[in-house]
This record gives structure tokens, C-alpha cells and sequence, in this order.
């Protein structure tokens, strides 16, 4: 397996206060790589520099071996991205936002198979903001496979979508791992790390806590499950 | 430039299917053109020697880049800001400009279907014929188009969400709509609001169309010419300079 990402020493702060500390982290090709923290633990932050949306105070980022800020237009033909809580145009149907994402890229994906796929594909001339909660996190999720990308970013996905929602959106996930796409996600629920991460990253205040697999990062708590682990890594007091 | 108009054409379905560019732009101005005609078409405006109808065609042209400069520009940037629609555009190999550039190119095409509607309109059914050379009009029309937009971008930049944006456009299109002329002959303002509309860089636009329809040397033409060039060229410098994906 070789690198596709490499962070190395990232710091950056907002207005004095320090976001992202001194973080570093690589993630391996073909591997589903899991940003955990509570909220305000600096995911995003940690996500939009790597993405190169904000600029690092200090530190090196690089994507395929590149910088990001520098190779935007070599980068991003082969990364999809889903941002936190993003939304879309007034009265914009999914077919019209799906042409909007393809004819950026040079080489993009059928979105009509992906609609298929994610079983969109009945909405396909829907109004984007008449969907649900979970059709509308599966319709970021195809337009973040539109560039037929090697990598993508998902932050917290599958916050705010009800069990049903969220396992399905699991399950698609789980198939393109198979496919060999590698998977770079935030999220704070531990089930979700349990289920669909090679290796997780716990962040607190900005820095990193502990790194491993799932099974590395419990056995080093003195818990036997990733919930009260977590919680003990961020110095949580555990009821119960 | 197939990534352009493909966006192009995905936009401008969306500007049309939420109809305020035309109602605001097209709409109305049409509207208010029948209202003049019917009531006063034939008068003389004033002491000037012209009919309202020739009087207020240059305004109601006005109209149209109005809606665009002040509501569609900056409401779209503001709104596709708030929603992360620019920022997204950053994390793909496409220049967000592109989507801007894009949204521009709506609002123009709607002032010019709001100029040729209030054009055949009043050609069609009150016998209006411009009495100025129309090549001179067309570009005093693109100087003021120019000038406005400039202004609505400047808006796009300062203000930081939706909300102000509402406000603020708000707090600019209505008294410019109103005061310049645009919606009520200003030849019917009392002196002392002549002067305070006089102020506005819509009415300044407006005065510089008005002459060119009406195919008379304006007063201070070169001084109003040379202030729309200096609008365009300081508001496009703050909005660039203060301008914000996020």
C-alpha cells in the first residue's frame, strides 16, 4: 500500500485561538480513514486545510504527493468532497445539480447510474430541497463520486439522519470501499468508526490523542468497546 | 467555455423558474410603461417640452438593470456564499469565477428581455419611436448596466450573509427605483427632491439614457459620463478587494 495523503506537523489558528494543533496523520490508499472528536474538536478545520480551503499556519499537506493549494485543478479531478452541511441552489432539480457537478470534471461518472445505485433515481427530477434528510446525504454522496474519484471526503455524512438512513448510506460506503476508493470521513458516532474504518484518529482541542485501528485504539484504554474508550481518551468522566 | 454555458444554461433555468428577475425586471417596468402611457402618454412632461411616455422610456429601460444590479447580483452571490456553493466549487478543478461569471450573464440577459419588452411595448402600442440615435442609447445603456452591476457586486462583498444582503438591497433598490425616475416621472418630484435624487448614480444613468432617447445634448453629459466610469471603476476595486467565498 503506498500514501495518498500526508499531513505533517498542521497547525492553524482562528483569531488567537489555536483550531489545529501540530496534527499528523497519513492515510493509506484504499483505506477508510476516520476523523473522531466532539463537536468543535477541529474535524472541519482539519478537513478544509487539508483540502486546501483554509491555508495552515504552519505544517505540509500533501495529496498525491502534491500540494493541494498549488495543484487544485490536477487534485480535484480525482477527489470527491462532501462538506459539512452544504446546500444547494434555490429550485435546482437533482438531474440539473448532478450536469452542474459532471461538467466540471473531464471525466465524469454517469450520474445516472449513480442515482440507480444510491436508489435516487426516481428523484431524479426532484427539487433538491424537497428531499429528505437521508436522499439528500446520499445526493451529496453522488456528487462527490461524479469525478470518479480515488479519494473522498465525507464530513459527518450521516449527521442528523435517522438508523435506517445512516446504515443504508453505511452500506453504499462499505460497497465502495470494496471498489477500492479511499475514504477519508469525520464523524461522532462510534458505531459508524466501529463499521466502516481501517484506522481512526481521535483529535481533542485540536490535537491528536491517539492513532490506530479500531482494536489498537481500545485495547490501549482500559475499556473493551470504542464508545467508553473514546470517552476515556477525552477525559470524560464514565457513568454507568 | 462548454463549462460556461452548460452552467449558463443550468442558471439561467433557475433564475427563470424563481421569477423574481421577471417580475422585477420585465414585469414591472411593462407594467408601469402601460400605466404612464394610458394616463399621460401624450402629455407634456413638465416644462420640457416632451411627452411623459418619451420622458419616462429611458427610466423604465432602467428598470431591468436595477433588478439586476441591486437584487439579482448580490443576492445570488450572498446566498450561493451562505449555502457554500462557492466554496464547494473550490474542491473541484473549476474556477468558482465560473459560477459567478455565470450568474452574471443571467441578470444581463435579463435587462436586456426587460429593454427589448418596454422597447416593443411601447413601439407596438403607443407608437413610440426613439427620437435619439439608438447606437448612441445602446451605449449609455451599457455604461449604466456596467456601473450598477458594479455597485451590486460591491454589495455582494460587504455584505457577509443573506440577511444583511436583504436589507441592505432593500434600503438601495427601492429608493432608487423610486427616486430616479424610474417608477414615477421625475419631472413630477418637487424641486428639492430633484436635488436629493440627483445624488443617486441610478438617476445620473438615467439622465444620460434620457438624453441619448431623446436625442438632445444633456447638461454636464462628459461630467456624468466620466462619474459612471469612476462608480464602475471604485466599487469593482472594494469588491474585489473585500470579496469573500465564505
Amino acid at each position: 500500500m503506498s500514501k495518498c495523503i500526508e499531513v505533517r506537523n498542521l497547525t492553524k489558528s482562528f483569531k488567537g485561538r489555536t483550531v489545529v494543533k501540530n496534527l499528523s496523520f497519513e492515510v493509506e490508499r484504499q483505506e477508510v480513514f476516520g476523523l473522531l472528536g466532539h463537536n468543535g474538536a477541529g474535524k472541519s478545520t482539519t478537513i478544509e486545510t487539508l483540502l486546501g480551503l483554509k491555508k495552515a499556519d504552519s505544517g505540509n499537506i500533501a495529496i498525491f504527493g502534491k500540494e493541494p493549494r498549488k495543484h487544485r485543478k490536477e487534485i480535484f479531478e480525482k477527489i470527491g468532497v462532501q462538506l459539512q452541511a452544504s446546500n444547494y441552489q434555490n429550485n435546482i432539480r437533482v438531474d440539473e445539480i448532478c450536469q452542474e457537478m459532471s461538467v466540471l470534471y473531464q471525466d465524469p461518472a454517469d450520474y445516472r447510474e449513480l442515482l440507480k445505485k444510491f436508489k435516487l433515481e426516481n428523484l431524479e427530477k426532484a427539487p433538491v430541497n424537497k428531499l429528505s434528510g437521508g436522499e439528500r446525504q446520499k445526493l451529496s454522496v453522488v456528487l462527490a463520486l461524479i469525478p470518479k474519484p480515488e479519494i473522498i471526503f465525507l464530513d459527518e455524512l450521516t449527521t442528523g439522519l435517522d438508523t435506517a438512513a445512516r446504515r443504508d448510506v453505511w452500506k453504499q460506503l462499505k460497497q465502495l470501499k470494496q471498489e477500492g476508493t479511499t475514504i477519508v470521513l469525520t464523524t461522532h458516532y462510534m458505531e459508524e468508526a466501529e463499521s466502516l474504518c481501517d484506522r481512526i484518529c481521535l483529535i481533542k482541542d485540536g490535537a491528536k490523542v491517539v492513532e490506530g485501528t479500531v482494536e489498537e485504539v481500545v485495547s490501549k484504554s482500559p475499556y473493551d468497546n470504542l464508545e467508553e474508550a473514546y470517552l476515556w481518551y477525552m477525559g470524560e468522566e464514565i457513568t454507568l | 467555455m462548454r463549462k460556461f454555458m452548460k452552467l449558463y444554461s443550468i442558471e439561467q433555468k433557475l433564475a427563470f423558474r424563481s421569477l423574481d428577475g421577471i417580475v422585477f425586471g420585465i414585469i414591472m417596468p411593462v407594467g408601469i410603461l402601460f400605466l404612464i402611457a394610458i394616463i399621460a402618454g401624450g402629455k407634456a412632461a413638465g416644462d420640457s417640452g416632451y411627452t411623459f411616455l418619451q420622458s419616462a422610456y429611458a427610466s423604465l429601460i432602467a428598470v431591468g438593470i436595477c433588478a439586476g444590479a441591486f437584487m439579482g447580483v448580490p443576492l445570488t452571490i450572498t446566498d450561493y456564499r451562505d449555502k457554500k456553493i462557492l466554496k464547494h466549487f473550490f474542491v473541484t478543478p473549476c474556477n468558482p469565477m465560473h459560477l459567478l461569471g455565470t450568474s452574471m450573464l443571467c441578470n444581463v440577459v435579463n435587462a436586456v428581455l426587460s429593454a427589448v419588452a418596454v422597447t416593443v411595448v411601447a413601439m407596438v402600442f403607443f407608437d413610440y419611436r426613439m427620437a435619439g440615435n439608438p447606437w448612441y442609447f445602446m451605449g449609455t445603456w451599457v455604461l449604466t448596466l456596467v456601473s450598477m452591476f458594479s455597485i451590486g457586486f460591491m454589495l455582494a462583498s460587504l455584505c457577509r450573509t443573506v440577511k444583511t444582503a436583504n436589507a441592505v438591497t432593500s434600503a438601495v433598490y427601492f429608493p432608487m427605483l423610486f427616486l430616479s425616475g424610474a417608477t414615477i416621472p421625475f419631472e413630477l418630484f418637487p424641486e428639492g427632491l430633484q436635488k436629493v435624487a440627483s445624488v443617486l448614480p441610478l438617476t445620473q444613468g438615467i439622465r444620460l439614457m434620457k438624453a441619448a432617447s431623446m436625442g438632445v445634448e444633456a447638461e454636464k453629459v462628459g461630467g456624468i459620463v466620466i462619474l459612471l466610469f469612476v462608480i464602475t471603476i471604485v466599487c469593482s476595486f472594494i469588491s474585489v478587494k473585500t470579496f469573500r467565498w465564505e
